[in-house]
């Protein structure tokens, strides 16, 4: 049997006549470029969150250079994010002009650990973006504590984190802004690079949307130097396409979790994740750890089973970060979590004979070594 | 009658059956992000442009930054044209690059060579002539600057899809070039994109990490970069519609012959010049008249699409209010830029519509 990492195509075809549909009506309306599918698309997606303000942009690494360049971070600044997360939460903080910050992980969660955020605080802290990492919601309530207590920007990064709850409230909403990325793989996913930010603050919205479209509110008139980060009209007709599937979605990879979670219980050398009862997880990626990580991942390729790691070197750890001088002791949970977290198939058309076929090969894997 | 400014819409019926199956072939092999239909089109125009490598952006304004970005370090100085689109000037903002302005000649509306020369300082690294219009610029005495200097040449080629200098085409002549894809354009996507061109190795090596978050390796970042790919939709959209550009620019170029020759007795309206040197490819079709505000309302009136290319200098944007330019400083740009104004201009463009132009043109200047 094969068991892919993400099947998209099975989810294609699914939804094939709606997606087929918004894309020719976006191509007969020639509305490629702003227009009004992505005025449906951020509306919908506004409304969906019950805030003020959504913006489409080109993808979810620019979201967050543009949530950063609009709340006026640059040279001289600091801001706090964590250790583990995709590479777009750090490097566009230096793109921005300012410094990264690690901070490390809760070994629970695998989010960022929120009792460690204060001791990062310097006087040039201007900002901390905590990642809702796996579709995990981080400890959201306590980080937007600290925010305010010191005076601090909170942006959320929302990538993996398509409609979670934290404490019923969906995170997302708890910061001054929050960004998203729309990359294909993801729980709700364009057929290209895509992004959006939310926020409630209007102001804020406003120079975000001059920011993303060359400093200009006018035409020809440019305020400021910006970039160009738009939505295509294609992504933002099948992200409407999609809109409505996500919670059904989201329903199916938490089943799967579960029964992940069910299957793997005990098994000797392998850590499920943790499903808190009080908060969601979506389950973007389903992520467990072994000591054996690589001799597991090698023995499951061979069974035609596609696994991922995510990520294998925390940012701090990166050559590209090797200028700051962080060491694997300053971040020993994520330095271990590194080699030992394996991201194993979770979409929303895994099959139950899928998921037997992966758990009874980890199964057999761990037992006959 | 009503005569758009530009006619999506016309092109897209013209090659609908080829199009649409390539769409529905992206999603069947989920190729969403960069991929084989990506490769394919990179790969196509690298041959049409004439150069080793194309790299597939996510839009002109990443091509501009990523070219230019690839050669300069932090703080080198860059001499361009104030008579070009925002996005330029923000792209060398954004590679590290600071700007220098030199002004335009007053028959190509391009760089002006001797202007270039005048601009030369001991930082300067790098000249950034921009193909204006779809007309290359002088290109020869500005490589020869170049040389003469050590310094390097982006040409933006965002507006000049296949056109050509002394026989050579734009894109192939400097160390990078950048192209935009935007829909209205000559080869226009159906959505943002761009590319990079070049010859050079390390060029294409540099755009190729950058575009992809610094990584050749999934999840291994030698350097931090940003997410600029190209999407594989506007790949397979790319790659089918370069086939027709050779036709669509002949359209283009015949539509501008009529204007011309239809304006050739109205007085108080000045043409646009196609140098001895240059096959103009007409992405736009620039006249320049006493009043052109006065037009632009007169011929809204008259349903006919226009616009301004640009509208306000570079060098007195707002955003550059901290470079200290003041009027008077690029004289020609500035004269030039009162008067232009952009005339419906696409390959489908029929001769009715061209006079219908033309007649309300003079109807309003003869006034």
């Amino acid at each position: 049997m094969r068991v892919p990492f993400v099947d998209l195509k099975a989810q294609y075809h699914a939804i094939q006549p709606a997606i087929d549909a918004a894309i020719a009506s976006v191509i007969k309306d020639t509305a490629f470029i702003k227009g009004k599918y992505v005025k449906a698309f951020e509306q919908a997606f506004a409304e969906a969150y019950g805030v003020a303000h959504c913006l489409g942009v080109g993808n979810g690494t620019d979201a967050i250079y543009i949530a950063l360049k609009a709340l006026g971070i640059g040279a001289g600044d600091e801001v706090i994010t964590v250790a583990n997360s995709w590479i777009s939460t750090s490097e566009t903080i230096t793109q921005a002009g300012a410094t990264p910050v690690f901070v490390d992980i809760d070994p629970d969660t695998y989010t960022i650990d929120a009792g460690q955020i204060t001791a990062k605080i310097s006087p040039r802290t201007k900002a901390v973006i905590p990642v809702h990492l796996y579709g995990q919601p981080a400890e959201i309530d306590q980080i937007a504590a600290i925010c305010r207590a010191q005076g601090l920007h909170l942006i959320e990064d929302c990538a993996q984190a398509h409609f979670v709850t934290y404490g019923g409230r969906r995170v997302g909403t708890f910061g001054d802004i929050a960004t998203f990325s729309f990359y294909p793989g993801k729980n709700l996913g364009a057929y290209g690079d895509a992004g959006a930010i939310i926020t409630q603050n209007e102001e804020l919205a406003a120079r975000m949307r001059m920011f993303a479209n060359h400093g200009a509110l006018k035409k020809h008139q440019h305020q400021i130097e910006g970039i160009n980060s738009r939505l295509d009209g294609l992504q933002a007709a099948i992200l409407s396409a999609k809109l409505p599937h996500i919670h059904d979605w989201n329903r199916q990879r938490y089943e799967h979790a579960r029964r992940y979670n069910q299957l793997l219980a005990g098994v000797e050398g392998v850590e499920i994740p943790v499903i808190r009862r009080e908060h969601e997880h979506i389950f973007h990626l389903y992520v467990i750890r072994s000591g054996r990580r690589e001799a597991l991942r090698a023995f499951l390729a061979e069974q035609g089973i596609e696994t991922a790691v995510h990520y294998p070197t925390a940012l701090p750890l990166l050559p590209a970060y090797h200028y700051l001088g962080v060491s694997r002791d300053d971040i020993p949970v994520a330095a271990a979590y590194q080699d030992q977290i394996l991201s194993l198939p979770m979409f929303p058309e895994l099959s139950r004979e899928q998921q037997d076929y992966v758990v009874e090969k980890i199964r057999s894997f761990m037992g006959a070594s | 009658m009503k005569v758009p400014f530009v006619d999506l819409k016309a092109q897209y019926q013209s090659i609908r059956n080829e199009i649409l199956p390539q769409l529905e072939a992206v999603c069947e092999n989920t190729s969403f992000v960069l991929g084989p239909f990506v490769k394919k089109f990179e790969e196509d125009f690298a041959r049409f442009v004439g150069v080793k490598h194309a790299l597939g952006v996510s839009n002109g304004t990443a091509a501009d930054q990523l070219a230019i970005q690839s050669l300069i370090r932090p703080g080198d100085e860059v001499i361009t044209t104030p008579n070009t689109f925002f996005a330029t000037t923000e792209a060398i903002t954004a590679a590290g690059g600071k700007i220098v302005f030199a002004d335009i000649e007053a028959d190509s509306y391009n760089i002006d060579p001797e202007k270039v020369a005048a601009a030369i300082t001991p930082r300067t690294k790098m000249i950034v002539p921009i193909h204006l219009y779809g007309q290359p610029a002088d290109m020869d005495p500005i490589l020869e600057i170049a040389r003469k200097h050590r310094l390097y040449v982006v040409e933006d080629s965002a507006q000049a899809h296949g056109a050509q200098y002394k026989g050579r085409t734009a894109g192939s002549m400097g160390d990078a070039a950048a192209f935009s894809f935007y829909p209205g354009k000559n080869l226009g996507a159906y959505g943002e994109a761009g590319a990079v061109t070049t010859n050079s190795e390390a060029v294409a090596e540099f755009v190729g990490l950058y575009r992809d978050h610094g990584s050749r390796i999934k999840y291994e970042h030698e350097i931090e970069g940003h997410n600029m790919r190209m999407e594989g939709f506007q790949g397979a959209v790319l790659a089918v519609k370069l086939k027709h550009l050779p036709a669509w620019t002949d359209g283009r170029r015949r539509a501008a012959a009529v204007y011309n020759e239809l304006f050739r007795d109205v007085p108080g309206v000045i043409t646009p010049k196609e140098m001895p040197y240059s096959r103009h490819v007409y992405h736009l079709y620039v006249i320049r008249v006493k009043d052109r505000e006065g037009l632009s309302a007169y011929l809204n009136e008259m349903g006919i699409g226009n616009g301004y290319h640009y509208k306000y200098p570079l060098h007195l944007q707002k955003a550059y209010a901290h470079m200290g330019f003041r009027e008077g400083d690029f004289p020609v740009t500035e004269k030039v830029m009162k008067e232009i104004i952009s005339l419906p201009m696409f390959p489908e463009l029929q001769d009715e519509q061209i006079e219908y132009v033309v007649n309300a043109v003079n109807k309003f200047v003869s006034k």
